[in-house]
């Protein structure tokens, strides 16, 4: 399997630019999520890996091949698409054994691999149904068996979990990972479901208009992002901006004009720098009574289930959010007036962006 | 099997597949297009000619300008009331589930499957008021111009149906059922806010009924044989179209007609494509006054009996206004007088000679014309393949008859009219009838995911290999349909036989031949074994598009 690595791609369509000196390496057999907002350049930079979208400049390589006008059927990289695209004149025997009867298989090895991948994907019972008759999730499997019928170097998976009910979407995510494991498959796998990226990758990319800004481990993207745009879209954040007034080696300290003074980890933003501290809604607490340097007014609670999601008005600042355990919800009230509190270790601290926070944190 | 594998690896390679696409566009522009158009170029080279034999012969001048006006007169006419008539009949076919719908559905259609010189004679003993009328026939009709209104109604109504048919298909009904939710009542909502949406079909309808009643040649000179009871001559009414067949036959012996024939082939040509144009502008933009609002009169014309009684004029029409004179004919033969003796040699000739041409026209049509289809739908974005799909529609809007003498012109230095009558006859045919296929194919093509061959490539499947295994499993029905369409309308072309062969002796032209010696039986005969054959191609395509998988 090869390592496929994207060097420089540029691809402009008439007013959109979809990738923009996009630079990306995935690892042989790694599990690779693309991840990124609607209209980020995911979709292209995974058409240009398999062939469909031939960059304005830029190389595509596998290994140390360059395949950047190689024609997509010469590069092993099969592409399932959102929708399956399962040929709806073929049945799902057919369709699974569109790949090997382009190649010519002989006969035997065709039956062996009919009968093994029906048997894996569970759909050795419906071989004669038509892709119609199938619910989603056997469709995704027969997409599937089709793709590995082929004996592909490389998976691009596009969104292929977003047709599904959200029930089905979760359970499928391991079986599709496990899956690509047994086969030591190199997959790059788009998608804009930060849960998804999280659960599923071996490494995270994350995309924006055209450029992938982090790239790394679930744990490292999600605790340490490079940026207020990861920090937010990589697990909601909230954000206080202030000046740094103290930078020692153990954290960081910001004040922002009403004098309210945060701790934060430590910073390469020099004392007297504008900077943004972001802290996970995950990682904010609400404080009942005792003194915290933010407060607020509790706006809205929405129930989800364990958790309830608070919102809380704090002066000047805009909406804080923070989710406190179910059981905790009668100790809140839409109108009651809480303290905000976080651990120093969990808030990062960030230049403020050239362009204002409110441009960074855009998702379209 | 090896050598096999070597030609599929050669003809997927990117020069060979940008050699082919060059092929298959400079044939779209060198053997439909540019033969067409051809003739413009006469009024550069040779205007010396029409000025001294056309524009200052005053009587020249007076029948073409006036066969132009009567031939526009009649498009128009046609053209609004196939709108009128045809609006109700496609928002049923459209919007309403009733018993029968599927036989309404194969009715409209029927007149399609009726060669136009079959048509027009049909049509001409049903409503001519000739001194000696069949049994059953009205008879009522004694002016041209009525008739051949009613004529080129029939043969065009089929059109303007299936155009509004497949956009009322498209628009979301939701949006009339938000307007409802809101208080309008049903003509309300229908007239401000579903009518408005479906401006482009109604282009389109317009086009192909303008346009094919602008090219109507053979059934039009049939039906003014039977009203007179005579062949036509100069001083009859003309329209452009058959002044053109009229007076190419004569340009044989008379080559002095020449620039008057290749006058009234221009002016007919620069005038439709001018029409194309200002109809497509136009009924974009416009902004018809829609707005304004009658609730209580609406409400009342919402309520029955009215639309009942719309729905069945609707169809009182289609019957006797379309169905009846289309297949009038047969009730002819049964009650014929004597049906005389047919020379069958002269008529088996012409019937193998039509089906001859017929079917290599169509051979070709899809052989070179789905590919320029899948360039053209594929490169959307492109500049050429916007400026094809415009081109693609020239040899459907310029008149037969003006295209058959452009291209005469076009291949004259070949020489092979006397030698090769035949090919020429084809080549005239190919270039009205290729854009049938291509618009069906395109349409067809449009309507598939393109997900579904970029699947398949990155599965390993090459180009052709993508095509023959997923797309043209899908698109299957579409090209029946368009094969189907240029063979029925290759079989029953007259207008460009005559002007490209002036002595051709196809099918539908000995028809004419057979009306004019008023052998009016056999003339009968003929036509119902052009329309049984016809008939049985279009059952084929129904049963092909039938097996088409959704």
């Amino acid at each position: 399997m090869p390592t496929v690595t994207l060097r420089g791609i540029t691809k402009r369509f008439s007013d959109v630019t979809a990738a923009d000196g996009l630079d990306l390496v995935v690892n042989d057999r790694e599990y690779l999520c693309l991840l990124g907002p609607t209209g980020a350049g995911k979709t292209t930079a995974l058409r240009v890996i398999a062939g469909l979208t031939t960059p304005d400049s830029g190389q595509v390589l596998f290994d140390d091949r360059d395949v950047t006008t190689l024609e997509p059927e010469e590069r092993s990289a099969v592409l399932l698409s959102q929708t399956y695209s399962l040929f709806p004149t073929m049945t799902v025997a057919e369709n699974i054994l569109f790949g090997p009867n382009i190649r010519d298989m002989p006969d035997e090895e065709k039956e062996r691999t009919l009968v093994s991948l029906l048997d894996l994907v569970r759909l050795t019972k419906r071989a004669s149904s038509y892709p119609r008759e199938l619910s989603g999730g056997m469709q995704q499997r027969n997409a599937l068996a089709r793709a590995i019928a082929t004996n592909p170097d490389v998976l691009l998976l596009d969104e292929p979990l977003r047709a599904l009910d959200a029930r089905l979407r979760i359970d499928l995510r391991k079986e599709l990972k496990s899956l690509a494991k047994a086969l030591g498959l190199t997959v790059v796998h788009v998608t804009h479901d930060q849960d998804e990226a999280l659960v599923m990758a071996d490494r995270i990319a994350v995309i924006r208009a055209g450029r992938i800004v982090q790239v790394g481990t679930p744990q490292e993207v999600f605790n340490s992002p490079t940026s207020p745009f990861v920090a937010n879209f990589v697990g909601q954040s909230n954000f206080f901006v202030g000046t740094v007034v103290a930078s020692t080696p153990e954290g960081s300290e910001v004040e922002d004009d009403q004098g309210r003074r945060v701790k934060a980890r430590p910073t390469d933003v020099p004392v007297g720098g504008k900077a943004a501290v972001a802290v996970k809604v995950g990682h904010t607490q609400l404080v009942k009574t005792g003194a915290t340097v933010l407060r607020g007014t509790v706006e809205r609670m929405l129930f989800e289930g364990r958790v309830v999601h608070v919102d809380v008005g704090v002066e000047d600042l805009g909406r804080f959010s923070a989710k406190i355990p179910a059981s905790h919800r009668d100790r809140y009230h839409v109108g009651d007036e809480v303290g905000i509190a976080w651990s120093r270790n969990k808030a990062i601290v960030f230049p403020y962006p050239e362009g204002g926070l409110e441009d960074e944190l855009r998702v379209d | 099997m090896g050598s096999g594998k070597r030609a599929l690896d050669l003809i997927s390679r990117r020069g060979f597949r940008k050699g082919w696409t060059l092929f298959i566009i400079s044939f779209f522009a060198f053997f439909v297009v540019l033969p067409t158009i051809f003739i413009l170029s006469y009024a550069v080279t040779d205007w010396s000619d029409i000025q001294a034999n056309v524009l200052s012969d005053p009587a020249t001048m007076d029948l073409i300008l006036s066969s132009i006006v009567v031939s526009f007169e009649i498009a128009a006419l046609v053209t609004v009331i196939d709108f009128l008539v045809g609006l109700p009949v496609a928002w049923m076919l459209a919007r309403k589930n009733f018993r029968g719908k599927q036989f309404l559905d194969t009715l409209i259609d029927m007149p399609l499957a009726v060669p136009t010189a079959a048509l027009g004679f049909s049509a001409a003993i049903f409503w001519a008021a000739t001194p000696d009328p069949p049994a059953f026939s009205l008879a009522v009709i004694s002016g041209p111009m009525l008739l051949i209104i009613l004529l080129h109604v029939v043969f065009s109504y089929p059109y303007m149906v299936r155009s509004l048919t497949a956009i009322l298909g498209e628009i979301d009904e939701t949006y009339e059922i938000a307007g409802r939710t809101l208080g309008a009542s049903r003509l309300t909502a229908v007239r401000t806010i579903t009518l408005p949406l479906f401006r482009a079909g109604l282009v389109t309808g317009a086009i192909l009924c303008f346009a094919r009643s602008l090219s109507e040649t053979g059934g039009t000179i049939i039906a003014l044989a039977t009203l007179y009871g005579r062949p036509m001559v100069e001083g009859d009414f003309q329209t452009g179209s058959t002044l053109i067949g009229l007076w190419r036959s004569a340009s044989a012996s008379d080559p002095t007609l020449l620039p008057a024939l290749a006058f009234v082939s221009i002016l007919l040509i620069l005038l439709a494509l001018a029409l194309l144009a200002v109809l497509k502008l136009t009924i974009m933009k416009v902004r018809l006054p829609l707005r304004k609002v009658w609730p209580t009169s609406e409400k009342m014309l919402s309520r029955r009996p009215y639309p009942f009684f719309k729905d069945l004029s609707a169809i009182v029409f289609l019957v006797v206004i379309v169905l009846v004179p289309s297949f009038f004919i047969f009730t002819f033969v049964l009650t014929g007088a004597s049906a005389g003796s047919l020379d069958w040699a002269p008529f088996v000739d012409s019937l193998v000679l039509s089906f001859l041409v017929a079917a290599v026209v169509t051979a070709v049509d899809l052989a070179l014309g789905i590919p320029l289809a899948l360039y053209i739908a594929k490169n959307r974005s492109g500049k050429l393949s916007q400026l094809l799909d415009v081109l693609v529609n020239v040899p459907l809007i310029v008149p037969t008859a003006a295209l058959g003498f452009s291209l005469a012109l076009f291949w004259s230095f070949l020489d092979i009219e006397a030698s090769l009558p035949v090919l020429l006859i084809i080549l005239a045919h190919i270039a009205f009838t290729y854009p049938l296929v291509v618009r069906n194919v395109v349409g067809a093509v449009e309507g598939v995911d393109p997900a579904y061959e970029e699947t398949a490539r990155t599965l390993g499947a090459k180009p052709i290999q993508s095509f023959r295994r997923v797309l043209y499993p899908l698109i299957k029905g579409s090209i029946l349909a368009g094969a189907i369409m240029a063979f029925t309308r290759s079989l029953g072309e007259t207008g460009a036989t005559l002007a490209v062969v002036a002595n051709a002796n196809t099918a539908p032209v000995y028809i004419v031949d057979l009306v004019n010696a008023q052998e009016y039986s056999l003339a009968a005969m003929a036509c119902i074994v052009l329309i049984v054959i016809s008939y049985l191609a279009m059952l084929l395509l129904r049963r092909f598009t039938r097996e088409e998988v959704v």
